[in-house]
């Protein structure tokens, strides 16, 4: 082979890579464009279920797609991306939680009644649900943090235990441990406050 | 979906009204706009932005100067070792441990571990005691010597002090001869009653 010939050789290398870059970078933004448009809204029920602020929760889905971006070459090796982005997003807003040290806005009964469904109700019975509801996440917010997360966490019904499970990090069987104590605790708390009323 | 792993909150039996709350918070709808706003913050977010480019200069093309600046840290980092290793004195060993003689056991029990043998000191002159006059010698009478004295030496306490030896302890063969000598001579002289 001639000097030429190798030099023509190395370019042309050099082009296939390039184009080769290139295709895989137009797949993967594809691919996380379908992430978006499929989960995230998924994503910000479930940011909002913790954080309770709507600007908070879209940022949290923001973050998570920014992590998804920095390690998109490991998406292929996802097994269920589903799962994966909801982990992904429950850590940020439990780290964030945890870093605020602030209440969530539960106690915001107008926000709360403007953010749930009206579902036909009048303004009273409307103002009177926000106050139930509050009431409930204030309850809600009494919990342990484990017991808690497993609560909220199966309040999405496209999750299955063996999805919490994974979400969280814990076996199956502990999940519905878990869970079981947070309804009886519930139970005890909702009780409770009606005795004192 | 297996039933046995549904999610047992939304269809279970005993769900109450408060899993009702967590339920609406979980069927909120999304604000609207949101996947747009999150496609447009991953476009306009940096790809690279945690890949540092090297300068120019260090390059793949320009791997000498990579050599070279590799070259001088190295021998930045040896000649700073040098020059510690120059200005600590180090300690050097003592070449002879002093041992302490050992010194044996007389009768061949214990050692003495380790104790210095200290040479036993020198006992100076010892003062006499005053010489008693003997009976014997008071008075013999000069007339009718049956025995003819032996004439002890009277010896002075200067004299008993120059005779003595300067080790006691260890009386020299020549005193253990002569007492026996001399005391038995004097004696009978002395008992003997003249006549």
């Amino acid at each position: 082979m001639s000097a030429g010939e190798a030099v023509f050789s190395g370019w042309m290398e050099i082009a296939d890579k390039t184009v080769r870059d290139g295709a895989r970078r137009h797949a993967e933004e594809d691919a996380l464009a379908a992430l978006v448009s499929q989960y995230a809204a998924t994503l910000y029920r479930v940011a909002y279920s913790v954080l309770r602020n709507s600007a908070d929760a879209e940022d949290a889905v923001q973050e998570a797609f920014l992590r998804v971006l920095r390690h998109r070459d490991t998406l292929s090796e996802v097994r269920d991306q589903r799962v994966w982005l909801i982990r992904i997003v429950w850590n940020i807003v439990l780290d964030r939680k945890r870093r605020s040290k602030t209440r969530p806005e539960t106690d915001d009964v107008s926000e709360l009644a403007r953010v749930l469904p009206a579902g036909g109700l009048s303004a009273d019975e409307r103002a009177a649900a926000a106050e139930h509801h509050a009431h409930v996440l204030a309850c809600v917010e009494q919990l342990p943090d484990k017991e808690r997360q497993v609560m909220m966490l199966s309040a999405f019904e496209e999750l299955t235990s063996v999805e919490i499970a994974a979400v969280v990090g814990i076996t199956e069987s502990s999940v519905r441990s878990r869970l079981f104590r947070a309804r009886n605790l519930m139970a005890e708390l909702l009780n409770h406050a009606r005795s004192l009323r | 979906m297996n039933p046995s792993v549904k999610n047992p909150i939304a269809n279970g039996p005993g769900s109450s009204d408060f899993e009702e709350t967590l339920r609406l918070l979980a069927h909120l709808p999304a604000p609207e706009g949101l996947e747009e706003r999150v496609e447009a913050g991953l476009r306009a977010a940096p790809r690279n932005a945690r890949i540092l480019r090297w300068p120019v200069a260090l390059r793949a093309e320009n791997a000498w100067v990579r050599a070279a600046a590799a070259a001088a840290i190295v021998a930045v980092v040896a000649g700073g070792g040098w020059g510690v290793y120059l200005g600590v004195q180090t300690v050097q060993p003592a070449r002879v441990i002093a041992v302490p003689q050992h010194i044996a056991a007389p009768g061949g029990g214990f050692s003495n571990a380790g104790a210095m043998r200290t040479p036993q000191t020198l006992n100076g002159p010892i003062a006499a005691p005053p010489a008693v006059a003997k009976p014997a010698a008071v008075a013999p009478p000069a007339s009718t010597p049956a025995v003819k004295p032996v004439a002890k030496p009277v010896t002075t306490p200067a004299a008993q002090s120059s005779q003595k030896p300067l080790h006691p302890a260890k009386p020299t063969s020549a005193k253990k001869i002569a007492e026996p000598a001399t005391l038995p001579a004097v004696a009978p002289t002395a008992v003997i009653p003249a006549k």
